[in-house]
């Protein structure tokens, strides 16, 4: 490298002092002036966590929110070049710091995962989309779910309730999120497990509804079976309403 | 490209840019950063621009002043970006963004050493080779020098020379540095090696203490900038000018009318001059 490491200590001792706000000594700086770098670098950082986590931003004092961020930035090398992923490493950063036990929080990263979500469904790179039909058979027929979707599962109701006393409904919630195609806003549905089992069974194997409808049963404990047909036609049919189903692939 | 005039695609504006009468710029530019690997709305956004208009681009995380190592798997993809989106002219900024392995999303200045001139001419070179194009660096505005062993024009013509690369002259940020460092802007700008200009920024900044001005992009240029771009363009050759607004949209007819101002002013210098000299 051609560059003398003294060089190369100043620029890191620089780097450093924007990431944490400790002092450093700098040589050869005009005297108040370096802090506004570090002013600069961590509001670009909080303006995006602020933005890109609404829900859970709300949810707590600022300055509680401010720690979680100082934290984030001063101790975790950020790797994104960038800076509208930077939100991910954010909730991956407090996931193994386990923030959420030490806040006594534990809905806090459900939350930070939705909110994430979110984002990484509305950015995601576009996919291609196999050719289908708009008539069709809602169980016999294949059908061609909307490939830009993703069925998270939650500990916490977070998508559905404030954060007051949602401590108190730990449990299994699975959440539907999906691109829509015209628009390109993303929506999200509550799902049960027997959907969320149905769509993903869809999406893997490409088979009918009609195809595993006695696994569907079987989890349903659904004994009459035009109940169970009427039902999964309802769900069929909700969904391409919703264009999360796009409709039955051309054979 | 050459003589044409710009404005930066924010998504704050891009349906105005795209869609409305208000603002008609001769180009954009893209930050790559803000679109590579995104789908979507934002995607089709993207295309839409790159449809309609001529399109340059100027990074943010190249970090080219960076001691550790350049990221080739980003370069490889904004390669890529760079191509699909024929850009015409790509800048980055004389700066690094990155230290000790983490990304810090602004511009921090590199001391202005001769091992540093060598370091980053080096980096440059080998981003020419992989891109298979000519960059354009551009000056930045800095708020205090660190650990400087030469002056900030010895600093940018050595690189430019040895890089081999082209120059982004930002007027407004050598108006910001002469005030913030008190030296004469037009002494610099006649230190810069004109000759290698391929692109110009023009900019509105913010005045936030007695002696003390930030580069921000959010305010409508300054009488004085204006007069230092004048000053500028009579020196060299017609190139592309970037009017860059990062923020505070609300007055479009008024953005607009600095579109329309730098370009009489480029009509008034370049095409006379270039008009008259052929």
């Amino acid at each position: 490298m051609k560059l003398r490491s003294e060089t190369a200590e100043i620029q890191e001792l620089l780097g450093k002092y924007c990431r944490t706000g400790e002092e450093v000594a700098l040589p050869g700086i005009t005297e108040g002036r370096v802090h506004h770098y570090r002013r600069l670098v961590y509001n670009a950082v909080k303006n995006t966590m602020d933005q890109a986590f609404p829900i859970t931003v709300a949810s707590m004092e600022e300055e509680e929110w401010d720690k979680l961020v100082h934290e984030f930035f001063s101790k975790h090398p950020t790797t994104s070049t960038q800076i509208w992923k930077l939100p991910y490493e954010f909730y991956q950063y407090h996931l193994s710091a386990g923030t959420a036990g030490r806040l006594k929080k534990p809905y806090l990263n459900d939350l930070l995962y939705f909110e994430w979500a979110e984002i990484e469904i509305h950015t995601m790179p576009d996919k291609s989309i196999d050719p289908y039909t708009d008539k069709g058979d809602p169980l016999s027929d294949k059908l061609l779910l909307n490939p830009e979707y993703e069925i998270i599962r939650l500990e916490y109701p977070v998508h559905i309730q404030a954060v007051k006393g949602i401590e108190l409904k730990k449990g299994s919630y699975f959440v539907l999120l999906y691109r829509e195609p015209g628009t390109g806003h993303v929506k999200f549905l509550d799902l049960s497990i027997l959907h969320a089992f149905i769509l993903t069974r869809i999406f893997e194997t490409g088979e009918s509804v009609q195809s595993f409808k006695g696994e569907i049963a079987q989890l349903a404990q659904v004994e009459s079976e035009k109940y169970l047909d009427n039902h999964l036609t309802d769900f069929v049919n909700n969904l391409i309403d919703r264009q999360m189903i796009l409709g039955y692939r051309k054979v | 490209m050459k003589g044409s005039v710009g404005i930066g695609l924010r998504r704050d504006i891009a349906d105005e840019v795209l869609s409305s009468d208000i603002i008609h710029p001769d180009f954009i530019e893209f930050a790559p950063e803000n679109w590579m690997g995104m789908g979507g709305y934002w995607n089709r956004i993207r295309q839409r621009a790159v449809e309609k208009y001529p399109v340059s681009c100027h990074g943010l995380s190249l970090s080219l002043g960076s001691p550790e190592e350049l990221d080739w798997n980003f370069i490889k993809d904004l390669k890529v970006f760079l191509d699909e989106n024929k850009v015409t002219v790509f800048s980055e900024h004389l700066s690094y963004t990155k230290s000790n392995n983490a990304h810090l999303y602004d511009l921090l200045p590199i001391p202005f050493r001769e091992d540093a001139v060598d370091h980053v001419a080096d980096r440059i070179k080998k981003v020419q080779d992989f891109l298979g194009r000519q960059i354009a660096i551009e000056n930045v505005s800095y708020y205090t020098p660190v650990a400087a062993e030469m002056t900030e024009s010895q600093f940018i013509n050595s690189i430019v020379e040895k890089a081999d690369c082209k120059l982004l002259l930002d007027v407004n940020n050598v108006y910001v540095n002469a005030f913030n460092h008190k030296y004469d802007a037009k002494v610099f700008i006649d230190q810069m090696p004109l000759d290698k200009v391929e692109y110009i920024h023009m900019a509105g900044h913010e005045q936030i203490e007695e002696d003390l001005i930030i580069d921000t992009h959010g305010k409508a240029i300054i009488d004085p900038v204006f007069d230092l771009f004048e000053y500028t363009i009579q020196k060299m050759h017609p190139v592309p000018v970037l009017l860059e607004r990062d923020y505070n949209f609300e007055d479009l007819p008024a953005i607009s009318a600095e579109l329309e101002k730098l370009r009489s002013l480029i009509k008034n210098h370049w095409e006379a001059v270039h008009e008259t000299s052929k």
